[in-house]
């Protein structure tokens, strides 16, 4: 219950979008799926902004990479058959891990992404596969590489009245693929680890392209580019992968919280990061 | 804030706050089917149908359901005529205090519209966000394909 919430405003595009929420600026909620923020009580707010109705619902394929806009709900791209192949699904899998069913009915790719918890499951695949984020603000329009959005929080990234209409994905090659686990206490609680992993194998069948994205475990998800490294120009062999694996778990800081304790936490990206490249590795070995 | 919405076919308008709880503004309209359970979004007893979609009433707030069409389980069935999940609910003895009961019929109603022959594992998904804690699930599972199996046929 917001006490002093008077109107909603509901922008049909975009730009009327950038434009309301310039104009109420912070005593504004802007809201997506709304899961997170219904449960505000803040008194501060007088307008609620619904952005899921600007049109930007569509997942595309076009001139050789996915368009997937803002609006798009968790369970719409869990299932959507073109997404569930790209990078060997790694995205609709993330999707798919988002919390339960109804939850996945309600949140919108932008709100997964922009309203990033630690815990959040589609921005790791995101990262993994190095998509592009497409903003709007009032100072018009542009686009960050994966890297560049995840670098910080996408709230600190984000100008004030920016927002996410979109992200961008190439289409994988024939030798590209992928696989995407979260490890959780429960099917439906949240992350504790995520690892996202995608491969691309040349025709001698060594590794040529590896990006490695884990989440749950910092504020943002963060590329494990030393396990990356030691897959690249490998033949994906068990010991090149638990030796990547190894590796990740000590790129960097872990935090503590109540779901587990760091040290808990950092065994976790051990196994669970090798069971990711091992699956991704077999969804190449599948595809020849 | 006027709120125009459809609740089970009918057309309603709420003079409310846009920032109430759906949730809340069902019970006080009357649909009392609609379970306040942990009022966080993880029990599934206040799930709705918004345009047929299975939500957390108690996770949208009333201006997100402007122009929508909202379903509660007053719409499923009669006690002279019941719903056949509600028949393959008491027949499976799915039902023991009952207050999850609401949530779970609408979440097994929006799984057989979208696929009227689910499998056992497409009933687990559809259902992973209603908790129960007195029947352990086994029997509400066999409900919805017994449901399924008698829609089908008719």
């Amino acid at each position: 219950m917001l006490p002093n919430a008077r109107v909603c405003l509901y922008p049909r595009d975009p730009a009327e979008a950038v434009r309301v929420m310039v104009e109420h600026g912070k005593r504004a909620l802007v809201m997506a799926g709304g899961t997170t923020t219904a449960m505000s009580k803040d008194p501060g707010f007088d307008t609620l902004i619904d952005l899921t109705r600007m049109g930007c619902d569509r997942i595309e394929l076009v001139g050789g990479e996915w368009r997937i806009g803002c609006n798009v709900r968790l369970h719409d791209l869990g299932v959507h058959p073109g997404i569930r192949k790209l990078w060997s699904g790694v995205l609709s899998d993330a999707a798919r891990a988002v919390g339960s069913r109804p939850l996945r009915n309600a949140i919108t790719l932008g709100g997964n992404v922009v309203g990033l918890f630690r815990w959040s499951d589609t921005p790791v695949a995101l990262l993994a596969m190095d998509a592009v984020f497409d903003l709007v603000g009032p100072d018009g329009t542009r686009s960050l590489e994966a890297d560049a959005f995840f670098a910080r929080h996408p709230r600190q990234v984000m100008q004030a009245g920016e927002l996410l209409a979109g992200v961008r994905i190439a289409s994988d090659d024939p030798h590209g693929c992928g696989a995407f686990c979260k490890y959780a206490r429960t099917e439906v609680d949240l992350a504790v680890v995520d690892v996202a992993a995608c491969l691309q194998i040349d025709e001698q069948g060594r590794c040529s392209k590896a990006r490695i994205a884990v989440g749950g475990t910092r504020a943002v998800p963060w590329r494990a580019e030393q396990a990356e490294k030691k897959l690249l120009g490998s033949k994906l062999t068990r010991r090149t992968i638990e030796s990547a694996a190894a590796t990740a778990k000590q790129e960097g800081k872990v935090l503590s919280d109540v779901r587990t304790d760091r040290d808990y936490r950092e065994r976790m990206i051990e196994v669970i990061a090798g069971r990711t490249i091992e699956r991704a590795a077999a969804s190449c070995k599948e595809r020849g | 804030m006027e709120i125009h919405v459809k609740v089970n076919d009918k057309p309603v308008t709420w003079n409310v706050s846009p920032g109430e709880k759906l949730l809340d503004v069902l019970r006080r309209d009357g649909y009392l089917s609609v379970k306040f359970g942990c009022g966080e979004g993880d029990c599934g007893a206040c799930t709705v149908l918004v345009d047929g979609r299975a939500m957390r009433a108690c996770l949208l707030l009333a201006g997100q359901v402007e122009g929508r069409a909202i379903t509660t389980v007053e719409a499923l069935g009669t006690p002279d005529a019941p719903h056949p999940l509600q028949t393959a609910f008491v027949e499976c003895g799915a039902v023991q205090c009952g207050y999850c009961t609401p949530g779970m019929l609408l979440a097994a109603y929006a799984l057989l519209r979208e696929n009227p022959k689910p499998s056992e594992e497409d009933v687990r998904e559809a259902l992973d966000g209603n908790l129960c804690r007195c029947t352990g699930y086994k029997k509400i599972i066999e409900a919805v394909l017994l449901a399924a199996e008698r829609m089908g046929r008719s």
